[in-house]
């Protein structure tokens, strides 16, 4: 992939109402061809807003999108394959009938439907349930036979909105092999989840979204530069601010960030940031986990700095 | 080319998918054929209808129940809309490039289709039980009704799509449906001669445009050689206008395909 190549997908300053609700609020991103790029951010967040919108679906109330160096319109979707977050199917129709009229759908012709549904359902591993309707298949089934529908007619822009939702981690992997299998590097995939350690894997590049606007950018290894080498997750119900700002004072420490009762800290030595904090809150701690820093530390840092700064702006 | 092939991929799901719901396939046939035998022999023998020939109420009847099939059928396959979207299939659908127009066709005249053999059916199994006087013969009658079925059901296609593009919900849909098309029934001439009522209903029943098709349906099987109420080609004008242009209206009104209206 050329630094010069340029965008497939341009978003710029993109607002998205939903009544008086902002889904999206000054939301840009920029997408190079051929990059697993994922879109990182809680429920809620704009992910599947934006996704609806790469799919021609829906239109921006404010800013501009291109894709392919167009804006949303119906001819785009011949060239995009969507994964929506719940299932696009009707439990009636047998796995066969939902990829022939996908196929119809794209403008495909017969003989390459079934060529191609032959081949698809081969490497979701669903080829011996063809003709089984679709209302009998397992929930991680259904959402291989929707990866294989969107893959049908063999897009260059492929959109998953939390593709692996209620799979399991057996049937995850082999999603994932089959799907990263059938891009061959020529085919942009564009991931929006919120599970970061899935993120972390497959994707070359990632957006940290929250609020409807992307607060960070880059390759996952951009983005975990400047951590600290151990990230520690301490289950601490009473935490107050006086106790994380000290612990974020304590040489050696990175960032300190909380959700709900766990706090995330970053620092260079687990073994000697742990008795300090037992001796700071012997009673409040009920639990400590000690990793390496991953793509989730890195979220939590950003996000956090993001707040930190609204802060600072509205005082 | 592929806007056909599309249209036609819809029309044959919406087909199977009827052909699979064997309780719509049958209650829609069941439910008039029932009111046929029930309704009609307790009004013939019970109250004796002097106006009508040989006081036969059922074969009267017959062109209301046909009528009554293609309100029910229309009803349930423009239901399909939301049963689509609430499967999640119609996001398939529009994240195809298929326009919304293309979409609502295939599906729609799958509709017309499926109320266009249902109605005649009902036709078909009834014929054989009722004096029917056949006026035009029976070749020429059956062609007279189903150009009055297919009309007819074309209409009700266009004013189920238009209504389905204000309502969200099924249950609504349905409500409103039976709200607005079930009095149009009852002064269409289904149930009752529309000539000798008072004024106010005799006005109604020439503004309802089921009383067109029904009166042609009467002139096809039942009436004994009279010109009916309105006339074949006074029938054939009114409704030929009305069903083009509602199902034009029908499908230029986009239906709400999901759930944020989009």
């Amino acid at each position: 992939m050329s630094p010069a190549a340029s965008p497939l997908i341009e978003a710029d300053a993109i607002v998205h109402r939903y009544g008086e609700r902002r889904a999206l609020d000054g939301f840009s991103l920029s997408v190079v061809p051929g990059s697993v790029f994922g879109l990182l951010g809680p429920n809620g967040s704009g992910k599947s807003t934006f996704i609806t919108m790469l799919a021609a679906m829906d239109r921006p109330t404010e800013g501009t999108l291109r894709v392919f160096g167009q804006g949303p319109c119906a001819a785009l979707r011949q060239r995009v394959g969507t994964v929506f977050q719940e299932n696009a199917q009707d439990p009636l129709m047998t796995i066969e009938e939902t990829m022939r009229l996908a196929g119809r759908l794209f403008g495909m012709r017969g003989d390459s439907i079934g060529a191609r549904t032959t081949e698809l359902l081969g490497a979701f591993g669903l080829l011996e349930r063809r003709h089984d309707a679709i209302a009998t298949l397992s929930g991680g089934m259904r959402r291989r036979l929707e990866m294989a529908r969107a893959l049908l007619h063999d897009p260059e822009l492929l959109l998953l909105d939390e593709p692996t939702t209620g799979v399991d981690p057996e049937e995850r992997r082999a999603l994932w092999s089959a799907l990263l299998g059938s891009a061959k590097g020529a085919r942009t995939v564009l991931l929006a989840t919120n599970d970061l350690t899935e993120a972390d894997g497959v994707c070359d590049h990632v957006a940290f979204i929250k609020d409807g606007r992307v607060v960070a950018s880059g390759t996952p290894v951009e983005l975990k530069r400047g951590l600290r080498d151990e990230a520690v997750r301490v289950r601490w119900p009473g935490a107050t601010e006086g106790q994380l700002a000290e612990v974020a004072h304590w040489p050696g420490t990175g960032s300190v960030t909380h959700d709900g009762e766990t706090v995330h800290i970053t620092v260079d030595a687990a073994s000697e940031l742990v008795p300090r904090l037992f001796a700071l809150a012997p009673e409040g701690i009920r639990a400590v986990s000690i990793e390496r820093s991953s793509l989730e530390d890195a979220y939590f840092q950003h996000v956090s700095r993001q707040a930190v700064a609204a802060e600072v702006v509205r005082a | 080319m592929s806007s056909f092939a599309a249209t036609s991929a819809l029309f044959t799901r919406d087909l199977r998918a009827v052909v699979r719901s064997r309780s719509q396939l049958y209650s829609s046939i069941l439910t008039p054929l029932l009111i046929l035998v029930f309704l009609g022999n307790g009004v013939s023998h019970g109250l004796a209808p002097s106006k009508l020939s040989a006081g036969n109420f059922t074969a009267y009847l017959v062109a209301g129940a046909v009528a009554m099939t293609a309100v029910f059928s229309s009803t349930f396959s423009s239901a399909s809309y939301y049963r689509d979207r609430d499967s999640g299939i119609m996001r398939m659908f529009l994240s195809s490039p298929q326009s919304g127009r293309t979409i609502l066709l295939g599906k729609s005249l799958a509709g017309v289709l499926i109320g266009v053999l249902q109605a005649m059916v009902v036709l078909a199994v009834a014929a054989p039980f009722v004096q029917f006087d056949w006026q035009y013969g029976i070749p020429a009658g059956l062609l007279v009704a189903a150009a009055s079925v297919v009309l007819l059901n074309v209409m009700l296609a266009g004013i189920a799509q238009a209504l389905a593009s204000r309502i969200q919900t099924m249950q609504g849909f349905h409500l409103i449906m039976n709200l607005a098309l079930f009095p149009l029934l009852f002064f269409s001439g289904a149930f009752f001669p529309v000539d000798g009522l008072p004024m106010w209903l005799e006005v109604l029943a020439r503004a309802n445009p089921l009383s067109y098709a029904v009166d042609a349906l009467e002139l096809a099987a039942y009436a004994d050689g009279t010109g009916g109420y309105f006339g074949l080609g006074l029938d054939f004008a009114v409704m030929g206008v009305i069903s083009v242009a509602v199902y034009a209206l029908g499908l230029a009104r986009t239906p709400r395909l999901t759930w944020s209206g989009t």
